[in-house]
């Protein structure tokens, strides 16, 4: 151990440095000190596009939006050519709980532990000095879901909402409980999905039983469980409805299964993967249950996504199934901001711009509850993103970003060695 | 009269010789490996004259050409210009508000070795058996239908180079493949391309055999495992050339035994195989160079390159090619000093630039990776146009293959791989409308019979579905 904390030090203390400047200016927003006037940028809310818009922050919030705004600012930033949106969401991320992936000692994401399954709570390893964090929300990205992976048997542990902010933190420490009914998950839970099935609602069962007698389960004086204890514990919220069981699932069958199943024990679902939705579209718009999909996805990748699709979002979006984007393929982490792209290649293969842009923003700072409005609306607390151009353009960068009313650093480990080895290249 | 004369003659020259008690001995034979013993059976046959006209031509070496013509005769790119004259029958394609690129290459794939679904039956692109295996061939391991081509090919990809994993130090010989359906490897393999051999830096040879106990298990043990197999090659290439030598003497000698391992390593000091090093950092860069110089072959090109920015000097002086993602970063150690400006920043230096997927997701838009890394390059004021960055998907890794006089730019006398875009390659709105190989129509995102689904997808997917 001692070696690697030897090995980060130097670029961490840069960071902190470099840190400690960032904090001092975010402590004059907060105070009131910079207000900023953006002026006539194309403003893209969730719903529709504002053209040649203004929009007035101060104090953190955007205090006003509209045309020809004359509020006097600290800042001015021409706007011409340039949109604004939301400061994006990826629903499904590890940003925060993995460093660097072939290090097993910074992975935290999953344990091999049979009996801390439901009771993982990735809120609890977040690591806000990550050196993914200022990478990834200078590229937009303001909020991310942080999943658990399974490990040692189908539920995977509690999903965290984390901020991407000037101080990045936690903002939801358990949005509900993980399940992986993929293969993978299938293979921890006895390789065959009737027995993942048997287990998932044995677990249920036991959760349920255990949340109705707490004092009795915790005195030893109901019957064994399959899960541990403190796995019930997690999942009493769930099985009780008061917080959604996330599950990971490709194959429509399989889909149409975990319907069924939240329809028996009346859980809140949320599904993510949903490689073949497409196929059981009504059955999901009926549930009204919500899905996490990465749309760049659509190769076979195994026999239980052989209908992988790219225009599956389309038909999620035409069923009236809320979309929650995350992307870009298996790039969610380091590269977790690049759910964009993954967002402009379902709007080039046919979903329309302003739903590919609110599965990025609105619907999940209204699914997860964020502390933001996911939206450009007068009122609303500063989270968003001046971008260079079209916002899902692969060329397009953003020229501002604002995550919690608070400016962000643009600087980052990547651009200092950029520009350490720009200067030295250019002095030949 | 004359022929009886010169009959005559020759029996007399013949009795002569025997009549000097030496009778003829045969001329020893030289008795040598075949080369080239699964040859490609590809065959284009394009006929006919194909017109696109007035799109705007990103022609693969940097420049670009608003509103002008191209034409293709029988497979070849044989004139672009405006206005030109082309015979009545020729079919016209109407270019005008589109792009036109060369077909894109990618020099890293794994598609047909590692093909989709990834069960595990088809993981057949790494023999992680022992450390130096160069007798294994990547062609020997391609699912043809693997459903993945025809996805690359939607995207504009026209040849793809597949090579073996990079669990070993020398992994073996990688392929070099048009992308077009056939039902044998054979009938993918590009006429005539080198072969090349792939070699790993790093971390992944020295994590395989270090847990298995045995050397490599650490970076210098990578390097001890490359030059012992250098060395065994170097006498193995000599013993050959013993033999040759004595044959063409004209003194009998015996071939020496065929070694598949060491045959491959000869190809590479004989200048016939192409060594395309999979390899993320500058220190490690510099030692595989220092090893090329010890025992004296060429290293055509450094894959992952994730610090080539910081190689960028070294690369353009040796003229190896650097291999690089858009913006991966972070899976291990070796990746972590990704800057986005990698590939913008290697080209600045004069180096050879090339972009690669590695994956099967990212090989169906190599188009925006490209744009990508020209937009990290022009946000650092390089100014970059797709014309320029367009070359990193082209003409570069055309060059790092050994192919960059038959693909990588619309020029006259290249084969017409050619790819028609229905906006600025450079956008993510930006699809590939049609793409030919070799003059032939493999792609037409309007018209689904023109490129059949693999056979993997009949009676799974319908029809409609299938298309990319």
């Amino acid at each position: 151990m001692k070696p690697l904390t030897q090995r980060l030090t130097q670029p961490v203390a840069r960071t902190a440095k470099f840190w400690l400047g960032a904090f001092s200016l975010a402590l004059a927003t907060a105070a009131g000190a910079e207000s900023i006037l953006i002026k006539g940028a194309d403003v893209y809310t969730a719903t529709d596009l504002k053209p040649a818009t203004d929009v007035y922050i101060n104090n953190g919030r955007i205090e006003a939006l509209g045309k020809n705004l004359t509020q006097s600012a600290d800042r001015t930033l021409d706007g011409k050519g340039k949109t604004i949106t939301a400061g994006l969401f990826n629903s499904s991320t590890h940003l925060g709980v993995v460093e660097v992936g072939a290090i097993e000692q910074t992975v935290d994401f999953y344990t091999e532990r049979a009996d801390i399954t439901a009771a993982l709570k990735v809120a609890d390893a977040f690591n806000p000095n990550s050196t993914l964090l200022p990478h990834n929300r200078a590229h937009g990205l303001t909020h991310a879901l942080v999943m658990p992976e399974a490990g040692a048997g189908l539920f995977a542990g509690q999903v965290a909402l984390v901020q991407l902010g000037v101080a990045p933190r936690v903002v939801h420490e358990s949005l509900g409980v993980a399940v992986d009914f993929t293969e993978h998950g299938v293979e921890l839970a006895g390789k065959s999905r009737a027995a993942a099935m048997a287990l998932l609602r044995q677990g249920l069962e036991d959760a349920k039983d255990y949340s109705a007698n707490r004092r009795a389960a915790l005195a030893g004086e109901r019957r064994e469980y399959s899960i541990s204890l403190m796995d019930a514990q997690a999942l009493a919220p769930v099985v009780n409805g008061e917080k959604p069981l996330f599950v990971r699932v490709h194959r429509a069958s399989d889909i149409r299964g975990i319907l069924a199943l939240a329809k028996t024990y009346k859980l809140k679902l949320i599904l993510a993967g949903v490689e073949e939705g497409w196929m059981v579209a009504e059955d999901i718009a009926q549930a009204q249950v919500p899905v996490i999909v990465d749309p760049i996805n659509n190769l076979p990748s195994g026999y239980e996504a052989l209908g992988a699709r790219l225009d599956n979002v389309v038909t999620l979006h035409k069923a009236g199934i809320t979309l929650l984007f995350t992307g870009m393929s298996w790039h969610n982490t380091h590269n977790a901001y690049l759910v964009r792209q993954s967002a402009g290649n379902a709007v080039a293969n046919g979903l329309d711009k302003h739903a590919a842009i609110a599965a990025m923003t609105l619907n999940p700072a209204r699914v997860f509850k964020a502390p933001v409005a996911g939206d450009l609306v007068q009122g609303a607390v500063a989270d968003l993103v001046l971008w260079d151009g079209d916002p899902l353009e692969v060329t397009t960068e953003p020229a501002l970003v604002m995550a919690a009313g608070e400016v962000v650093p643009m600087v980052t480990r990547a651009t200092m060695l950029r520009d350490r080895y720009f200067e030295r290249l250019s002095a030949k | 009269m004359n022929r009886l004369v010169s009959t005559g003659l020759a029996a007399a020259i013949a009795l002569g010789l025997s009549a000097c008690g030496e009778p003829e001995k045969a001329k020893p034979t030289l008795d040598l490996p075949n080369k080239n013993p699964y040859p490609s059976t590809y065959q284009a046959n394009a006929k006919g004259t194909l017109l696109i006209k007035g799109a705007n031509l990103l022609i693969g070496n940097g420049e670009e050409k608003a509103g002008t013509d191209l034409v293709v005769t029988d497979g070849k790119i044989v004139a672009l210009g405006q206005g030109l004259q082309v015979p009545a029958e020729a079919k016209v394609i109407d270019g005008a508000g589109k792009w036109v690129t060369p077909g894109l290459i990618d020099v890293h794939s794994h598609m047909g070795v590692y093909p989709a679904p990834g069960t595990h039956n088809h993981q057949d692109g790494n023999e992680m058996t022992a450390p130096v295996t160069p007798q294994v061939w990547a062609e020997h391991s391609v699912w043809p239908e693997d459903p993945q081509f025809e996805k690359a090919l939607a995207g504009g990809v026209t040849t793809v180079q597949v090579l073996p994993g990079s669990g070993n130090l020398i992994g073996g010989r990688g392929v070099t493949l048009k992308n077009v359906p056939a039902t044998t490897v054979q009938g993918m393999k590009f006429p005539g391309a080198p072969y090349s051999l792939k070699m790993a830096c790093g971390e992944n040879p020295k994590r395989v055999y270090g847990s298995k106990g045995q050397l490599p298990s650490t970076r210098m043990g990578n390097m001890a495992g490359y030059r012992a197999a250098w060395i065994e090659a170097r006498a193995y290439k000599k013993s050959w050339d013993d033999y040759i030598a004595k044959v063409e003497a004209g003194e009998e000698a015996d071939a020496p035994t065929r070694d598949l391992r060491l045959e491959t390593l000869a190809g590479v000091l004989e200048g016939d195989i192409r060594i395309h090093n999979h390899c993320y950092k500058v220190d490690e860069m510099a030692q595989m160079i220092d090893m090329s110089k010890e025992f004296g072959y060429e290293i055509a090109a450094f894959h992952h390159a994730i610090e080539g920015y910081k190689a960028a000097p070294m690369l353009a002086e040796t003229g190896i090619c650097a291999v690089m993602w858009a913006d991966w970063w972070g899976f291990k150690q070796e990746a972590f000093d990704m800057v986005r400006e990698n590939i913008a920043l290697v080209d600045y230096a004069k180096a050879c630039a090339v972009i690669h997927s590695d994956d099967p997701i990212q090989i169906q838009r190599l188009n925006q990776e490209v744009a990508k890394a020209m937009s990290a390059g022009n946000r650092l004021g390089l100014g970059l146009t797709a014309g320029d960055a367009i070359k990193w998907a082209t003409l570069n890794p055309a060059i790092s293959l050994g192919l960059a006089d038959q693909i990588g730019s619309l020029e006259a006398g290249k084969n017409a791989d050619i790819v028609l875009w229905d906006a600025n390659p450079m956008s993510v709105y930006a699809h590939a409308e049609k793409v030919w190989i070799d003059g032939v129509l493999r792609f037409d995102r309007n018209d689904a019979t023109v490129a059949p689904t693999s056979d993997f997808n009949l009676g799974i997917l319908e029809a409609g579905e299938v298309r990319p």
